[in-house]
């Protein structure tokens, strides 16, 4: 089939729709609302249910409406509709319920601005909400790549029963790239026998709550979900490695960052400089395996972010203090700049010398 | 090349159908003939790749820039500058509008239907057969009615302008392009010309004699190809 031109919100849409998801439930934004845009007029036509809820908090109580019934569901929001969601993501969590959520990143922290920032790393990966959880947290770098990870944020989502969020930051939202589809065959939503679809003429109750008032039972549903986040991270730890296998120096980066970060080991390898790059692709669990591994050979690590320094907390927890970890970032809507990174990445490499 | 050049040109097409960067394209062409060309941001709907991000390279261009000014550019409100009026109502000079995508962006437009009698302006409608929702015939004439419908103007042709961003051949350029021809043809509306990206004009001027071909330099570049 022919490549088609997407952006990367439309692209988040039409590969829900092909992963299976026939429920979406949000409330526009800027840097998302070409998804809800996209879905609105997409859905009917594979006879799927769009509705724009009063709220954010709405929205989320919909999606743990309609997973708890066992569909294939989505919503997706920007930075501060997350945070309203966030109530309702710790009940799906705790409820052990599957969905995909969206967070088109953008300037903040408050109302901060429509541009694109990565400054919601914490609020994804390091929980959000109350509680003991996780979400497992995909990080696309390209419209490509938005298109099969959302195949995958629903069947990881089914597989574990977890809520799935893609984070991703407004550039890869609104920038378009060409796509292939590939053919339109659409997923069937495993069977879900905990579904609160009925009894069944006898069958065992259903029941969907993260409701446990007797302390010993609560403590016992925290240690379950603890084995089973446990399992997340031995088994779906991904990423990719640029140029790595030589490098002394290993600059990490996920979404737009990393492609920034691509442009600039290829400029320093011209240069001679032994420069990798590693992107995570899960932001959680974190791909700690990889950087345990390089960090034999590499002598310096540069994490590069649009924020002021949040995912270098998970560098570092990975290098364990064996070599030094520096940090280069934008904040507040501004995006790293090639030339800017690669003077930073001259001037680690010669040893701190401009 | 394109003759039949009217004071007024305004592109319209659904989302991502590449407006922004014909409407600069056609805005600078216009320049190198007209000593005041002015140049619309019409778009109140897509945050990012605008015309204003280019504002400071068009003044230098010679160009009258007029969208939302300093602070607002980069505002999440739909607001219209009153100098829009100025580029209508001036009759020695150009205007190109870039306007937002889809219906929800050609509402914009309706506001200045008293501006525009007919015969004084070219409304295009821009479309990419490899843009969602436009690749068939059927596609561009619906997203086309919904424009008409939102702007209560109506389209005086089409702009053939399939294309894959930097990844555009030729080969998809002449497969979207008799998409475009064949919704023309249901819609009885010309195709004006054919835009595609500069290195490609060449080859299509051979290939599409009948049409006239118009050359893009793209602009709206992600931040990884950016110097």
């Amino acid at each position: 089939m022919a490549k088609v031109l997407m952006k990367g919100n439309e692209a988040l849409g039409e590969g829900a729709v092909r992963a299976g998801c026939r429920y979406f439930f949000g409330y526009p934004i800027t840097p998302q609302s070409e998804l809800p845009h996209y879905l609105a007029k997409r859905m009917p036509e594979v006879g799927g249910l769009y509705l724009q809820s009063e709220s954010e908090t709405a929205a989320a109580n919909m999606v743990f409406g309609a997973a708890g019934a066992g569909a294939r569901v989505m919503t997706s929001s920007s930075g501060p509709g997350i945070s309203l969601m966030q109530e309702g993501i710790s009940y799906i969590a705790g409820a052990e319920l599957p969905c995909v959520i969206v967070n088109m990143i953008r300037g903040g922290p408050g109302l901060g601005n429509i541009a694109p920032a990565q400054s919601d790393y914490f609020q994804a990966v390091k929980g959000g909400g109350h509680g003991d959880y996780r979400l497992i947290c995909l990080a696309p770098a390209s419209v490509q790549e938005i298109i099969d990870l959302m195949q995958d944020a629903f069947d990881l989502a089914d597989k574990y029963r977890n809520p799935v969020m893609l984070l991703a930051d407004g550039v890869l939202g609104q920038m378009m790239e060409p796509v292939e589809l590939g053919e339109e065959k659409i997923a069937e939503a495993p069977e879900k026998p905990w579904a609160a679809t009925g009894r069944k003429k006898g069958g065992p109750k259903r029941l969907i709550n993260s409701l446990y008032i007797v302390p010993e039972e609560c403590e016992k549903h925290n240690i379950k979900l603890a084995q089973k986040y446990d399992t997340i991270r031995r088994n779906e730890q991904r990423w990719e490695e640029y140029r790595v296998d030589d490098a002394t120096m290993i600059l990490v980066a996920f979404g737009t960052c990393a492609r920034i970060c691509k442009a600039v080991v290829d400029s320093a390898r011209n240069e001679g400089m032994a420069v990798g790059l590693i992107r995570p692709i899960t932001v959680w669990p974190y791909p700690t395996d990889v950087i345990t591994r390089v960090r034999e050979k590499a002598e310096q690590f540069l994490v590069v972010e649009m924020n002021m320094g949040q995912m270098i907390e998970d560098v570092k927890l990975a290098v364990e203090g064996m070599r030094p970890v520096h940090f280069y970032g934008r904040s507040g809507g501004m995006m790293p700049v090639a030339r800017d990174v690669f003077g930073e990445v001259k001037k680690l490499y010669n040893g701190g010398a401009a | 090349m394109i003759n039949n050049v009217r004071r007024i040109t305004i592109f319209t097409g659904n989302l991502g159908s590449g407006k922004t960067e014909l409407a600069i394209n056609f805005a600078l062409w216009l320049k190198k003939k007209h000593q005041r060309v002015g140049i619309v941001d019409l778009d109140i709907i897509n945050p990012y790749f605008r015309t204003r991000i280019m504002k400071d390279y068009l003044e230098k261009m010679g160009l009258r820039v007029i969208c939302p000014p300093g602070k607002l550019a980069g505002a999440d409100v739909p607001a219209l500058s009153p100098a829009i009026l100025g580029v209508l109502e001036d009759e020695q000079g150009m205007g190109v509008f870039d306007v937002g995508g889809d219906d929800i962006g050609a509402t914009a437009l309706g506001r200045f239907k008293p501006y525009l009698p007919e015969g004084a302006y070219h409304m295009y409608f821009v479309a990419n057969a490899c843009r969602p929702f436009t690749g068939k015939p059927a596609g561009i004439v619906k997203m086309l009615r919904s424009v008409e419908k939102a702007s209560r103007l109506k389209v005086t042709a089409l702009v053939s302008n399939t294309n894959l961003g930097l990844a555009t051949d030729p080969d998809t350029v002449m497969a979207g392009h008799a998409v475009v021809e064949e919704a023309a043809r249901q819609l009885q509306l010309p195709v004006a010309f054919m835009a595609v990206k500069s290195d490609l004009a060449p080859e299509m001027t051979r290939r599409v004699p009948q049409v006239p071909v118009f050359p893009v330099d793209l602009r709206m570049l992600p931040p990884w190809l950016r110097e």
